[in-house]
Order: C-alpha cells, then sequence, then structure tokens
C-alpha cells in the first residue's frame, strides 16, 4: 500500500523540514509548500492529500482564507491548523471555517503525531461503506452522504464536512441515543476540543436546516445530559 | 465589532439623524405661513390677503433666522463630529497597529521555540541520527539566537522609552570602524547572504558611540537583507557632507512599495497585514536606529527613490575635524 500524501504548508524553514522529516519516519509521504498562493495552487489539483497541516500566518494568502476557499469549492480534504496564533478566538475561526483541529505553536512532537493519526483515522471511517448507507431521507430532505449536499424541497444547499459527518454519525445508530462525546470522538476525534457546546451549536443548524419546525424538532432529538437521538 | 468602528458608527448615526430633523424642520418652518392659514380657515375665520401676506412675510423671516441659525449649529456638529471621526480613525489605526505588533510578536516568539522544540524532542527520542542529528543541533542553535536577538531588540526599545539611548560619544574613524562591523555582519546568517560592499570618499571621522554604531549598521544591512530579493546586494556607503559624516545603507530590492516613509521609524510599525506577512520581525530595527542616531546627535532619514533604483537610509552623524579628533 502506498504511504498517505500529507501537504505541510508553513512558510519557516526550520520547522517546516522538521515536520516533515518526523511524518516520513511515521511512514507518510510528505510534501511541503512555503507560500500561500502556492499552497492554494497544489490543493486544488489532483491527487488531494489525506491531510494538510495549515500555517495560518503565511506569506501570499493566510492559511483561513485558503481554508475558506477549499471548502466553498466543495474540497474536503481534511486540515489541521498550525499555528502561533492559538487565542481561544483564532480557534474558533478556524474550526468554523472548516478546519478539522488546531494545534498552537510550540507543541508536542508526540502530540502532533497523535492528532495526525486521529484526523486520518475519522477521515478512513468516513470514507469507509456506512450501515446508513450513501443518503438519508428526513421527510421533504435528502443529504448526500458524500457529496455533502441537502437537497430541502428541491432547493440543494452545501453542508459543511463536520455537518454531514454528525448527521452520518446519528443515521447509523437510528432510534438509538448517541452521547456528545461519542459525536465528539467520532467527528473531531480524541481529544476534547472543540467542546461539547459546539456540537449543540452544529445541531441548532442542522435542524433549522431540515426540520419543518426546528423549535419541536421531529427528527433530531436531544437526550438531556445525554446526547441525540435521530428518527428518521 | 471593534469597539472603535461601533463609535463611528454611532456618531455616524448622530449626524444622519440631526440631518434628518433638521430637514423636517427645514420643511416645517417654511410651509408655517400655510399651514396657520389652512387652520384658520377651517375654524370658518376669514383673513384678508394683506394679513396673510403679512404673515408669509413673517415665516419668510423666521425661516432665514432659522436657517441661518440651524445652519450655524449644524456647522459646530459637524465640526465636531468632524474631530471625533479622525481621532476614531487614529484610533482605530492604533487598535491595527497593535493586532499586527502582537501578531508579529506571536509569531517571531513561537515559531522559533516550536522549532527548536521539535528538533530537541526528535533528537531526545532518538529520531535524528548522524548528519541529521548534527543539522537539527545547528538549527536549534539558530533558533535560539534568533530568540535571543528579539529579546535583545524588545529590551533595548524598552529601555529607550524608559531611561533613554546609553551612548558614550567619542570621535570614531568611521571607516575603518564601518569596514570592521562589515566583516562580522559578512559571517552571521542572518546578513551572510548578501554581497556587501564598503565604499568612502576619504578617511571620516565622526562623534559617536561604538556599540550604538554597531546596533545601527546591523539593524540597517539585516533590513535591507530582509527585502532585497534572493541574492541581495547591499551597499554601505560614507562620505562627508557638510558638518554632517554620512553613512548610507542601500539596497537593489524593490522599495517601500507603499508604505508611509514618514511612519519607518516609529517602534512596532510594519507594512501590511501579518497574516499574509512576508518578511520576519516585528518592526524594531529602523526605531531603534533612528533613536540611536539621535542620541549621539544625529539623525537617520529614508530615501525612497535613491539613484539606480532600491532603498536606501542615511545616517547623518556630526563629523569631526582631524586636529579636533584627539
Amino acid at each position: 500500500m502506498s504511504a498517505e500524501k500529507l501537504v505541510v504548508v508553513e512558510d519557516e524553514e526550520h520547522l517546516a523540514e522538521v515536520i516533515s522529516d518526523n511524518l516520513e519516519l511515521e511512514g507518510y509521504a510528505v510534501e511541503v509548500v512555503t507560500d500561500g498562493l502556492a499552497a492554494l495552487a497544489r490543493l486544488r489539483r489532483e491527487p488531494a492529500p489525506a491531510l494538510v497541516l495549515l500555517d495560518v500566518m503565511l506569506p501570499g494568502m493566510d492559511g483561513f482564507t485558503i481554508c475558506d476557499t477549499l471548502r466553498k469549492e466543495g474540497r474536503n480534504m481534511p486540515i489541521l491548523f498550525l499555528t502561533a496564533r492559538s487565542a481561544a478566538d483564532d480557534r474558533v475561526r478556524g474550526l468554523e471555517l472548516g478546519g478539522d483541529d488546531f494545534l498552537g505553536k510550540p507543541f508536542d512532537l508526540r502530540e502532533l503525531m497523535l492528532r495526525v493519526r486521529a484526523i486520518l483515522k475519522r477521515s478512513t471511517w468516513y470514507a469507509g461503506p456506512s450501515p446508513a448507507g450513501d443518503m438519508l431521507t428526513l421527510g421533504n430532505a435528502r443529504v448526500n452522504f458524500k457529496s455533502f449536499v441537502a437537497n430541502i424541497d428541491g432547493r440543494e444547499i452545501q453542508l459543511s464536512e463536520k455537518e454531514t459527518m454528525i448527521l452520518r454519525c446519528l443515521a447509523e445508530k437510528p432510534g438509538e441515543v448517541i452521547a456528545r462525546t461519542e459525536i465528539l470522538d467520532r467527528v473531531w476525534g480524541y481529544d476534547a476540543f472543540p467542546t461539547e457546546r459546539t456540537i449543540d451549536n452544529f445541531i441548532v443548524r442542522l435542524r433549522r436546516l431540515l426540520e419543518p419546525d426546528p423549535q419541536s424538532p421531529r427528527y433530531i432529538h436531544t437526550v438531556r445530559g445525554t446526547g441525540y437521538r435521530l428518527t428518521p | 465589532m471593534d469597539p472603535s468602528r461601533r463609535k463611528l458608527y454611532s456618531y455616524v448615526a448622530v449626524v444622519a439623524l440631526y440631518l434628518l430633523v433638521f430637514g423636517w424642520w427645514l420643511f416645517f418652518f417654511a410651509h408655517q405661513s400655510e399651514f396657520l392659514l389652512r387652520r384658520v380657515a377651517d375654524r370658518g375665520v376669514t383673513v384678508s390677503p394683506e394679513v396673510a401676506e403679512a404673515l408669509r412675510t413673517a415665516t419668510d423671516e423666521n425661516m432665514r433666522m432659522f436657517v441661518f441659525e440651524g445652519a450655524f449649529l449644524g456647522l459646530l456638529l459637524l465640526g465636531s463630529v468632524l474631530l471625533v471621526v479622525r481621532s476614531l480613525q487614529k484610533e482605530l489605526s492604533v487598535h491595527r497597529q497593535e493586532r499586527n505588533f502582537l501578531s508579529a510578536v506571536t509569531h517571531e516568539f513561537k515559531s522559533p521555540i516550536a522549532s527548536a522544540k521539535l528538533y530537541v524532542e526528535s533528537l531526545q527520542l532518538g529520531r535524528a541520527e548522524g548528519e541529521k542529528r548534527e543539522r537539527y543541533l545547528k538549527h536549534a542553535h539558530q533558533d535560539l539566537d534568533r530568540l535571543q536577538k528579539m529579546v535583545e531588540s524588545l529590551l533595548a526599545s524598552a529601555r529607550m522609552t524608559t531611561t533613554g539611548p546609553d551612548v558614550q560619544v567619542r570621535p570614531l574613524d568611521l571607516v575603518a570602524e564601518t569596514r570592521e562591523i562589515a566583516a562580522e555582519l559578512a559571517h552571521d546568517p542572518q546578513t551572510a547572504t548578501a554581497a556587501l560592499e564598503v565604499s568612502a570618499q576619504g578617511a571620516l571621522l565622526a562623534r559617536a558611540d561604538s556599540a550604538a554604531l554597531r546596533t545601527i549598521l546591523r539593524n540597517l544591512v539585516s533590513n535591507a537583507v530582509k527585502y532585497a530579493g534572493p541574492a541581495p546586494r547591499v551597499a554601505i556607503e560614507l562620505r562627508r557632507d557638510g558638518r554632517h559624516a554620512v553613512l548610507r545603507v542601500r539596497d537593489w530590492g524593490p522599495g517601500l512599495k507603499g508604505a508611509d516613509p514618514r511612519r519607518i521609524f516609529d517602534a512596532f510599525v510594519r507594512g501590511g497585514d501579518e497574516n499574509v506577512r512576508t518578511r520576519p520581525g516585528v518592526g524594531l530595527g529602523l526605531y531603534l536606529v533612528s533613536e540611536l542616531a539621535r542620541a549621539q546627535g544625529g539623525e537617520a532619514r529614508a530615501l525612497t527613490q535613491p539613484e539606480g533604483g532600491g532603498f536606501a537610509i542615511e545616517v547623518a552623524l556630526p563629523a569631526v575635524e582631524k586636529e579636533h579628533a584627539k
């Protein structure tokens, strides 16, 4: 099996070197890009990498804009932000723009490797076959887990990767209560960031899109103190 | 939303409201006589044409007075709002500068710490042997050097604002000192990539402090190297200009590219958005140059369009005649 391809976007020469060396030692094939515009051009090309490690402060174009642009173009490769700007606002912004995880500099080598493995594991879960199939039907809404597109009353709405992952996580066990911690683990990874409150925000948006009356949901139910249950 | 921006919008809203109210009053006063005549007529009282005309004339007089007073008050209000807007714009620019500075410092400190830490951790975990191990050690050392320079710059800047620069001026052979410092810079990893030339129009003595001169040249040359492109050519030219000994450091890079030449000597000023930063630094180098030049009785100035292109900075120091050198 060929090595999984990772792209490291980092303008600091030393950091790029030591990160890529260590990832290569783990068996990944690593490509380093040092400029924001060059990174966007590379990430638009096929084959898409299995994971992008993306700095925020970059010459040419910043990492947030790169992530936003890629997501708006429907490119859903996992993105791990590596940045010196690790204040809560920056973290939230990175995740809202579609980043999968956020690691503030300076970080531990072992933590970086752990996060990389966790993200790849999550995307492998998502790329694999699902007991829920590729489509979910909730009343007049049909959600395609592959294209992240929801067709609601004839209107096509692009869902984010995280929204689709949460829906699939719930759809794989219809009628069962899925704990918030399980959703965090499946969709975000091993650590407790973002908080469980973040899932609630995603659920609010999903209800707004998919429920006929978001105030009294018919499909996505909250189980107080535990998690959520989907009843298609 | 940024608090300063919020304030700005609320002032704009106040002006808009004032204009609306003023406009309504204007309309009301302009038609005051018509309204009165209509109301009187509604009550069945007939007003003679003479009285109606007198009423209209009185209203016009009132109107003129109101327009004059209203316009005067409006101008006052507009003037004060303009003053507030200008000060808010200044506040916004300071906020932006502070944010940029914070981002720059965060990046400049955390990046070398992050790479040095990863190099050390890789070595501890036995993930680098032989040539790679040596390279990692060398790079970690360079990261620590970078941090040290950053800390020194910040401390120098803090000293500058609290106790002022510590300089001991004495007659110095500017040419010999400059050549010596240039030789050191040729071996410094930060400036070694530059083709550094020193030229002088004869012997030149200046009243200067040797350590301050070293900081000035180091900052100017590393600044030129940062901005002058991949194979930078940097020239240090020394000449006498009246009562001054002038030291010019120039490069053939793209120049200031839209940056404000009046602000480049301010502390923590860096062009553009830090999120798309292209050069390392926090914006202290030229500030230190300018302050040190001033402390030695001289001044620093930027030449945005030197002959032959590029960018140059001149530092003028008080010249000393040879017979007064002792």
